[in-house]
């Protein structure tokens, strides 16, 4: 999907070190802030942090466990955002560690949950 | 990739690095049922406005190819589409079986098994209102809900069109079918726009009036066309009006693509809505009607939505660039020759038709080109791991 998208320019070309709930390693906050923000949403032309799709990520010893929503169940790109995602986590988690990624559909998305640099992006 | 691990290896999640037997036969059957659909179904358009390409005396079921363009690109190619996209969003096998179905149906109308074809299309209707009704169930969400809501209008449709009814009863229903998945899909991405309060209540309000008008059509064809093309004008300016296309047109790459694709697409929407209220009417607008309609705002979200479905579905990745506008240029100049030109001359139609199939011709061989690129750009071992 890298291929084809670029972000929209408007938004935030880097969200703060982490614009969702983190609980973990201090040096990994960061990290996994930019390898998500590397995953596009090629319809909106925005990252699923920007868009709020990043529900919390959390560290553990064994595993980094990644809690993401989608903005529609009927949406056939999610198969496709889990596993880029995958790859982007792949390429900044330490190699001892396991990545989980759960989707998950509650709480239902919302636009609150879309960054500043998003929301002016469309207009709000 | 840090270390040796996978990310499949790594999360548990299923490997898509080295596709099994089933899934590649699984691939190549539904290309092949969405293949015979689309190309059958351009064949009886063709032949229908007389242009003999291939010669259609040449071929045993040319007869029912003729007969049901419609089934063909409606359910056969679109429904087919449609169906593996709403199965893959769901992630169950068992979804799957209404594309099978409704691509199976088509076969069978290809090849003269009308009455199998039409009862076995309102299986896979079936089908697809049962994964819809899981969707619901996951999310129950406005647009998912218009979602169900369209494909009970597959199931309406399907089922006249197995009761024998004409295509002023049938027609309303599939488009509208196919008319509110996309209004269905498009109220979804609205949410990310700052929307007036009214946005959320009037697209149901059109989209009942929609509903209505399809009914109304197989009893009262002028009232009912009447209703249905006006709802068909003010979902365009709806969409018009909220989709976050209008936005995302400033941006760049494929996103800017769907977004005049979509914008386009609206555009043929509202000539689609006035030419059905004019038909309704009296006037010779019923060819403008329907391929407005289903060309210029049906395809033309198709062609925009495959540089980004065909990686997610099909596992084919794409090197996306500015060629892609080139096939979605000549849609829109070929729609421009058969409905507008065409008004005026009937060898203009028939040439305007055949450049229709040009065009889709020429964005097929422009997505093979581009999985192409991207297998040069990224080179064999990427191209086996996206799959």
């Amino acid at each position: 999907m890298s291929s084809l998208c670029q972000r929209a320019p408007e938004a935030d070309p880097a969200p703060a070190a982490a614009p969702f709930p983190y609980l973990g390693p201090q040096q990994l906050q960061g990290p996994l802030a930019a390898a998500l923000s590397r995953v596009v949403d090629p319809e909106v032309s925005m990252s699923i942090v920007d868009v709020g799709l990043v529900y919390g990520v959390t560290v553990d010893a064994a595993r980094v466990h990644v809690r993401l929503t989608m903005t529609s169940a009927a949406c056939p790109v999610i198969e496709l955002i889990m596993d880029e995602a995958e790859a982007e986590l792949d390429k900044v988690v330490p190699p001892e560690l396991q990545i989980r990624l759960e989707l998950v559909w509650e709480p239902p998305w919302s636009p609150d949950r879309m960054s500043p640099g998003a929301k002016r992006f469309m207009g709000w | 990739m840090v270390g040796t691990a996978t990310p499949a290896a790594r999360t548990g999640r299923p490997a898509r690095t080295s596709p099994k037997g089933g899934w590649i036969a699984a691939r190549a059957l539904f290309g092949a049922l969405v293949g015979v659909s689309l190309v059958a179904g351009i064949a009886g358009g063709l032949w229908r406005l007389g242009v003999a390409v291939p010669d259609p005396l040449a071929f045993a079921w040319a007869g029912q190819v003729l007969l049901v363009h419609g089934a063909l690109m409606i359910c056969g190619f679109l429904g087919t589409v449609i169906g593996i996209e709403r199965a893959a969003a769901v992630n169950q096998r068992w979804a799957f079986v209404a594309p099978l179905a409704s691509g199976t149906a088509a076969l069978c109308l290809v090849l003269g098994h009308r009455a199998a074809g039409a009862w076995l299309g309102v299986a896979a209707a079936l089908s697809f209102l049962a994964v819809n009704a899981l969707v619901v169930w996951r999310q129950r969400a406005a647009h998912t809900l218009l979602l169900a809501v369209g494909a009970g209008a597959w199931v309406v449709g399907s089922l006249l069109f197995a009761l024998g009814q004409g295509g002023d009863a049938v027609f309303p229903w599939w488009f509208a079918f196919l008319v509110m998945t996309i209004a269905a899909e498009r109220l979804e991405m609205t949410r990310l726009m700052r929307r007036w309060p009214a946005a959320s209540a009037t697209l149901p309000a059109v989209l009942s009036l929609l509903l209505a008008g399809a009914a109304w059509s197989g009893t009262a064809p002028r009232a009912g066309g009447l209703v249905y093309g006006v709802a068909l004008a003010l979902l365009a300016v709806w969409l018009v009006v909220f989709d976050v296309a209008r936005r995302t047109v400033s941006t760049h790459g494929v996103s800017r693509y769907m977004a005049v694709c979509l914008l386009g697409g609206y555009a043929w929407l509202g000539i689609a809505g006035a030419a059905w209220a004019a038909a309704a009417l009296g006037w010779p607008t019923r060819d403008i009607a329907l391929h407005a309609l289903g060309l210029g705002f049906v395809i033309g979200m198709v062609m925009g939505h495959a540089p980004v479905m065909l990686p997610a579905i099909a596992r084919i990745k794409l090197r996306f660039g500015a060629f892609f506008y080139l096939p979605l240029a000549a849609l829109h100049l070929s729609l421009f020759v058969r409905l507008v030109l065409g008004s005026f001359s009937e060898p203009l139609r028939a040439a305007g038709a055949s450049l229709n199939a040009v065009a889709i011709a020429f964005f097929a061989v422009t997505v093979a080109g581009a999985a192409v690129a991207w297998r040069i750009q990224h080179g064999a071992e990427g191209a086996r791991k996206a799959r």
